[in-house]
């Protein structure tokens, strides 16, 4: 089969389309204009249920300035072309680096990489979109400055730009990364370029200290939407503790998880365990490692007998827990009773660290790394679990409440299990919410199983919002259902920013289902 | 045998049981193909019989291997642009690969070798070689294969379906790539 039509931007003539590219070329000069089937193939690569020829750019621009990015969204202006921004193009569980639609031009700002300022006082960054978290921690080191990073699971290829644009999380205590992201330089979509908070004050020293600047705030209208490109942000980064103490506690039985996170939550809260603690069920704690058919190789959801082999074979609980203590050693002694009062008061709980936890099974080493910030791509090996290159991450939010986590679990499971998929799953706790994170891995060479696949995941998103669960990130595929369970008036809202910003509806079009 | 030195050793030292491929590097080299013009190195990865039946066909038909080991995508990312990479990997190896070429290289062919079919995807025109086993083995064929795509011009995205027959019942998916940075 051979696919020799030429993708144009949807309503957009060949004529046009050669003018803005020629005009591309004059901006970026033309190795940064990328245009041929082979360069494009990596930004069509999807993961998640959809059609590969939905998700087919027509060109890729790689700029390196502001004014390079200014000067491309006044062309696309001219030409009504849509371009789809990408930071560093990891997003893999949500869209990969592939445009929203076929047709789009990628923004790909991974070579606009430079680190423009890190204070060690202010423990303050100031970054453009394309540094890499390994970038940034390479600096670090090498300046020898003591600070950490607080990067998501695909740490050193991801970006904080990019990751905190679509409200990622990761695992020390600055886990929720818009909460310590500080300033941002926007281009919008007429060309004209903004610096919110206390950037927009000539030679501002508290840019990056002080987020709320004066009047409205505005910040978060860049996150997870299409109303601007941030080509600068800033974020703060966490001081280098004393001490650290990383601990893993398992639960053996299924229900566990109820008592786990009615013990967890009031130590959250009240920061007795300050980083975003996780707790990770059998299959994802093994899957990172282990292969499915090792221990089934059924069509239907792995059995619970397969479950208990794997719980046995790797020495890891039904749920494994793992969470850090930060701070002096004192600090973190009087904190470890308090820990160890709280979970041992049931008898269920087995809990570790040091020498006992670092020879046990499932992923204490890997995830002591990425609860002081160092980089990591162990949970790539998810991805070997089934097979097939299939992954979708489903991610409702939860109360931090045992009953309401235990209701998601169930109901996530019975969906799962009606579609013949895996629970491979786990809990990121934040201060009082959790993001339930399933990674739903299935065969995409298989068509059947994709589109099992596909209706799985409608289902799993209109079934947790009928008990009022909504999502907090989402695929390319399933953006505008998700929006549509958010409510038509929020929906009106968005549009009406939208069409505020960006009339011709040139950035992003699609992004979490706003347009124009 | 056109292995140097320091490839052994570097063989040796990243893969614990290296011999086989250096054995099977030294076959390649001496497998009746010497004539066969240069058209430079290819750096080669993977750390089974697979891999080095691939470098057999690459010879064969004129490029120069050299035996990397098991993917790293992030160390084959540092190389210099235009270096051309082929091999097998697996899933986790697959989407960290593909990733980290956008924007930073070309995706020429990718192949998916599952039992009872392969599936192969050219950016570099139609394929042409049924990867039938004749001269040798499947991989060696897809070898010669790539070694052909390697020279051809761009072109659009070619997919083609590719029966195995019986005899190569295997229920392993195996996973090959070729690019350049």
């Amino acid at each position: 089969m051979s696919t020799t039509q030429r993708i144009l931007p949807k309503g957009v003539s060949e004529a046009d389309f050669d003018a803005a590219l020629a005009r591309f070329r004059e901006i970026l000069g033309a190795d940064s204009v990328l245009t041929e089937s082979d360069q494009l193939a990596a930004y069509s690569k999807i993961m998640m249920a959809g059609d590969d020829a939905d998700y087919i750019p027509s060109a890729a621009l790689l700029p390196t300035t502001t004014e390079h990015v200014q000067e491309i969204v006044r062309t696309c202006n001219q030409y009504k072309v849509p371009i789809w921004t990408i930071s560093t193009g990891k997003n893999l569980g949500y869209g990969s680096a592939a445009p929203g639609e076929t047709g789009q031009v990628m923004l790909d700002m991974h070579r606009m990489n430079q680190i423009l300022d890190v204070d060690p006082e202010v423990c303050t960054a100031l970054l453009e979109p394309g540094v890499t978290y390994q970038q940034l921690y390479d600096y670090i080191k090498e300046n020898d400055l003591k600070l950490w990073l607080d990067p998501p699971a695909p740490s050193a290829i991801a970006g904080p730009v990019g990751n905190t644009l679509d409200r990622g999380v990761g695992y020390t205590p600055y886990g929720e990364h818009f909460m310590f992201q500080c300033g941002m330089e926007v281009v919008l979509a007429n060309g004209e370029v903004i610096r919110t908070g206390m950037g927009g004050i000539e030679n501002s020293s508290s840019w990056q200290v002080f987020k709320w600047g004066y009047g409205p705030y505005i910040d978060g209208l860049f996150t997870q939407s299409n109303f601007g490109i941030v080509t600068k942000m800033g974020l703060w980064l966490m001081p280098e503790p004393p001490a650290y103490r990383p601990f893993i506690i398992q639960y053996q039985d299924p229900e566990d998880i109820e008592e786990i996170v009615d013990v967890l939550r009031p130590l959250r809260i009240a920061q007795i365990i300050p980083n975003a603690v996780v707790i990770v069920h059998t299959l994802w704690d093994a899957g990172t490692h282990v292969v499915r058919k090792d221990y089934y190789d059924g069509k239907e959801s792995i059995p619970r007998e397969a479950i208990e082999r794997i719980k046995a074979d790797e020495g890891i609980g039904e749920w494994n827990v793992y969470a850090a203590l930060y701070g002096t050693p004192e600090q973190i002694e009087v904190n470890w009773n308090i820990i160890e009062q709280a979970f041992g008061a049931s008898g269920k709980a087995k809990i570790m660290y040091g020498e006992e936890a670092e020879q046990r099974g499932g992923g204490f080493e890997y995830r002591s790394a990425l609860m002081k910030g160092d980089m990591n791509l162990q949970e790539f090996g998810l991805y070997n679990w089934r097979g097939g290159g299939g992954s979708m991450w489903f991610a409702p939010v939860s109360q931090a409440k045992g009953s309401e986590t235990k209701d998601q679990t169930e109901l996530a499971q019975q969906i799962l299990g009606k579609y013949g998929f895996d629970y491979v799953a786990e809990y990121i706790v934040g201060w009082r919410d959790m993001h339930h994170v399933i990674d739903l891995l299935y065969n995409r060479q298989d068509p059947e199983e994709t589109k099992r696949a596909h209706d799985c995941f409608a289902e799993l998103i209109d079934e947790f919002a009928k008990r009022g669960y909504g999502l907090y990130r989402t695929n390319t595929e399933f953006m505008e259902q998700v929006a549509g369970t958010f409510g038509e008036p929020l929906r009106e809202v968005h549009k009406t920013l939208k069409n505020a910003l960006d009339p011709n509806g040139i950035l992003s079009p699609g992004k979490s289902g706003i347009r124009s | 045998m056109n292995l140097t030195r320091r490839q052994l050793m570097k063989n040796s030292l990243l893969l614990g049981a290296a011999m086989p491929l250096s054995l099977g590097a030294a076959w390649a080299a001496d497998s009746g193909f010497a004539d066969a013009p240069v058209h430079g190195p290819i750096r080669l990865y993977g750390a089974d019989r697979s891999t080095t039946e691939l470098g057999l066909g690459l010879r064969q038909q004129g490029w120069a291997p050299s035996y990397e080991g098991r993917l790293d995508p992030l160390a084959l990312n540092a190389q210099p642009a235009g270096t051309l990479a082929a091999g097998f990997t697996d899933e986790a190896g697959l989407v960290l690969l593909t990733s980290l070429l956008a924007g930073r290289g070309r995706v020429l062919a990718l192949g998916r070798h599952e039992a009872g079919h392969h599936q192969l995807l050219s950016h570099r025109g139609p394929l042409a070689a049924p990867l039938a086993a004749e001269a040798g083995s499947w991989q060696a064929a897809l070898g010669r294969e790539y070694a052909r795509l390697a020279l051809a011009a761009g072109s659009a995205r070619q997919t083609r379906d590719v029966r195995r027959p019986a005899s190569e019942a295997t229920d392993a998916t195996e996973l090959s790539f070729l690019v350049r940075l």
